[in-house]
């Protein structure tokens, strides 16, 4: 396990060394003659000022989006209840863009911007709730009516972007999921919140695990099975708000890292939790570094400098991949 | 509905800026271009009302036809991937600056649709189960969203906000050409739906019966799938993707008239989400008066909540239909019910789709008998 742990974190240093040298208009020989103390003016503003927070964002973030996911998933009992399907991220997501329209929050007051974001993700888990009634007898239904959900919240947000149009071109960036442009004041908004959810959620791991074995099992020793669900769900809103209010809506990181690192950690969370947040960490970061680096080629590919790819079409496209492929393998289950 | 569809298309041709009364309608209309009134009703408010009913007319016949020919009652072109695909065959050229003349673009929009539905069904696989396809179908559609999310991102501010607009479905500013490029495609799309709808309502018997009155099933589904493409990409090629009426319109159909067959079903269908593009278009064009807020947004609001509550309330009434016989299997299982009880939870697994909801509404009208001892348990310890 141990082993295990050092070969992931050593695949996080490699995917954020990659990250650092991946962004366009410096070689690596530039950038690491700016670590060690050189470089001109320019050369530090951009390494110390771009690209490390965005580095530190993207982790983060990743490892948000990754733990939030693998809280749902065992709290609802559900292998297909990721913050996408669950109607948190397109809450947050428009709690986010309503705060800004409205002019309660900006990126000057980015606190406001979690809250609204955090307020936003309760309202679109409700509506599930409401929706789906509250047997939640098969996972499949409740994933299909999540659908539904984020149809309808995705309908309210554009209402309110078309209603304000201004935002509009920096707004869609930021729908898709992008570590473009992060500094310092994202950085250092995400990691406090990360950081306290983070810890609710590793207290609860106890708990999680236990509920993951049904909850017959988990009345029969001793835990209050709906206050225990009540607070993972709070956390997980919590962790998904905080990550869409720093790099948008990443796309199918929530679903389908937990599994992934169910399969290496094993299903005892207090293990699996920490090894879930190092490998969306990383699966973030080396999606970013795949893009940036992607985008470069067809820049010189295709020879137009406004093509960017952001991270969130990546992993959009890598996750409902891996979904189909998934869905395919096991025929006769019906989810 | 007629009252309904009437009133909400006398709303939809006299209310605006230049505001022309009821009455004066038709006079507007004969008057033709000599006064301002007969010019905006003319030239502006009746091809947009037509476009209306005519987009909303194919997007529910298309709804029907894909939840009848896929035996599940949430196949519809959004889930499927049909309606992004389509989207995307139309946003791309606009975004890559290639100029192309208006005959190519529902071509463009029905290779895109056809790419993102077959994407779907070939890698589901056709028979199985609804929940898997459902969910290939959202995987599909997530990707093909990405790949429009990227060529939003590449888009300058001016293209942005037309993109946009056209993406959540929007009818303003339609004219005469838009409507008459329509028509070659209902010519071929019309007499296909009359030809299939028979098909469908054997379809709907499961395919070992309809294999058994000759009709190839997985033909007749691929077949059914083209012609809803067929339907769907023109509409979505002139006015974008007006979310959610596939939908709504055949649960609406199904609703008020739940003994009837797809053949019924298909002209009710057609009409209903007629009924439903003209009545959501008339908020999208007066809710916030100066700026007009797409049809599809507002479609996607009401539509999924309502469609959603309807299929529920359908399936307990087809239960309460059938709660006599279910009440008698309620003790018939009653009787058995220790072993069942013991066998425990993992027995219970629902099949999914529309029997489960069937399945859920049973312990209403079944009372105190309550069929199904297994689930009532699980949901009683949550």
């Amino acid at each position: 396990m141990t082993r295990r742990f050092t070969a992931l974190a050593a695949l996080a240093v490699v995917c954020a060394a990659v990250e650092v040298v991946a962004g366009r208009g410096m070689s690596p020989g530039a950038v690491w003659d700016v670590l060690n103390g050189g470089g001109d003016a320019t050369e530090r503003h951009v390494v110390f000022q771009l690209r490390l927070p965005r580095l530190l964002v993207a982790l983060g973030a990743g490892a948000c989006l990754a733990v939030a996911g693998l809280v749902l998933q065992s709290a609802l009992r559900n292998p297909l209840a990721g913050p996408e399907v669950t109607g948190v991220t397109p809450g947050a997501v428009l709690g986010a863009v309503t705060a800004t329209a409205l002019g309660l929050a900006g990126w000057d007051s980015p606190l406001a911007v979690v809250l609204a974001a955090c307020a936003g993700g309760c309202a679109g888990a409700a509506l599930l709730w409401l929706l789906a009634g509250r047997g939640r007898g098969d996972p499949a239904q409740t994933a299909v009516h999540g659908v539904l959900v984020s149809a309808v919240l995705g309908g309210l947000t554009a209402m309110v972007l078309l209603v304000e149009p201004g935002e509009l071109g920096s707004v869609v960036q930021w729908l898709v999921g992008t570590t473009e442009g992060r500094v310092w004041e994202h950085w250092h908004l995400l990691w406090p919140w990360a950081l306290v959810w983070g810890v609710a959620a590793w207290l609860l791991a106890g708990p999680l695990t236990l509920l993951r074995c049904g909850d017959d099992i988990a009345l029969a020793a001793g835990l209050s099975a709906r206050r225990a669900r009540t607070l993972a769900l709070l956390c997980a809103v919590a962790l998904t708000a905080g990550a869409v209010a720093a790099v948008g809506a990443l796309g199918f990181i929530g679903l389908l890292v937990p599994h992934l690192a169910v399969a290496v950690f094993g299903a005892d969370l207090r293990r699996s939790l920490p090894g879930a947040a190092l490998t969306g960490a990383v699966v973030v970061c080396g999606a970013d570094a795949a893009a940036q680096l992607s985008s470069r080629l067809l820049a010189t590919a295709l020879d137009s400098g406004r093509l960017t790819l952001p991270v969130g079409a990546l992993t959009a496209c890598l996750g409902a991949a891996l979904l189909l492929l998934v869905v395919r393998r096991t025929p006769s289950r019906t989810f | 509905m007629v009252v309904l569809l009437a009133v909400s298309s006398v709303c939809a041709l006299s209310l605006g800026t230049p505001y022309v009364p009821p009455h004066r309608l038709v006079a507007a209309v004969l008057e033709g271009d000599t006064t301002l009134a007969g010019i905006v009703v003319s030239e502006l408010r009746v091809p947009r009302l037509l476009l209306a009913l005519v987009a909303g007319a194919c997007l529910g016949a298309a709804g029907l036809v894909l939840q009848e020919a896929l035996r599940n009652p949430l196949a519809v072109p959004e889930m499927l991937g049909v309606s992004s695909g389509a989207a995307l065959g139309v946003a791309a050229p606009l975004v890559l600056a290639f100029s192309l003349p208006a005959v190519v673009q529902p071509l463009l929009a029905i290779g895109g649709a056809a790419l993102g539905g077959g994407l779907t069904l070939l890698v589901a696989g056709i028979g199985r189960s609804p929940s898997a396809v459902l969910l290939t179908g959202a995987a599909v559609a997530a990707a093909l969203q990405a790949a429009l999310l990227v060529l939003m991102v590449m888009a300058d501010q001016l293209d942005l906000q037309l993109i946009y607009r056209y993406l959540l479905g929007s009818l303003s500013a339609r004219t005469w050409g838009d409507v008459t490029g329509l028509w070659p495609w209902l010519l071929v799309a019309v007499p296909a739906l009359v030809l299939c709808a028979p098909v469908l309502s054997v379809l709907r018997l499961g395919d070992e019966d309809a294999e058994a009155l000759g009709v190839r099933a997985q033909r007749a589904r691929l077949a059914a799938l083209a012609i809803a493409v067929v339907l769907i990409a023109p509409v979505t090629a002139v006015c974008g993707p007006v979310a959610w009426v596939g939908f709504l319109a055949p649960h609406l159909s199904r609703w008020f008239a739940p003994a009837a067959g797809a053949v019924r079903w298909l002209p009710w269908s057609a009409a209903w989400g007629a009924v439903v593009v003209v009545v959501a278009d008339v908020p999208a064009r007066l809710a916030l008066a100066p700026v007009e807020t797409p049809a599809g947004a507002w479609t996607a609001l009401l539509g999924v909540p309502a469609g959603v509550a309807l299929m529920r309330s359908g399936g307990r009434r087809r239960a309460a239909a059938q709660s006599t016989p279910a009440a008698s299997a309620g003790v018939r299982e009653q009787l058995s019910g220790p072993r069942k009880t013991a066998s425990g939870v993992a027995d219970e697994v629902p099949p999914a789709g529309a029997s489960h909801h069937a399945h859920r509404g049973e312990p209403g009208p079944g009372g105190p008998t309550s069929p199904p001892l297994g689930t009532t348990r699980t949901e009683d310890v949550r």
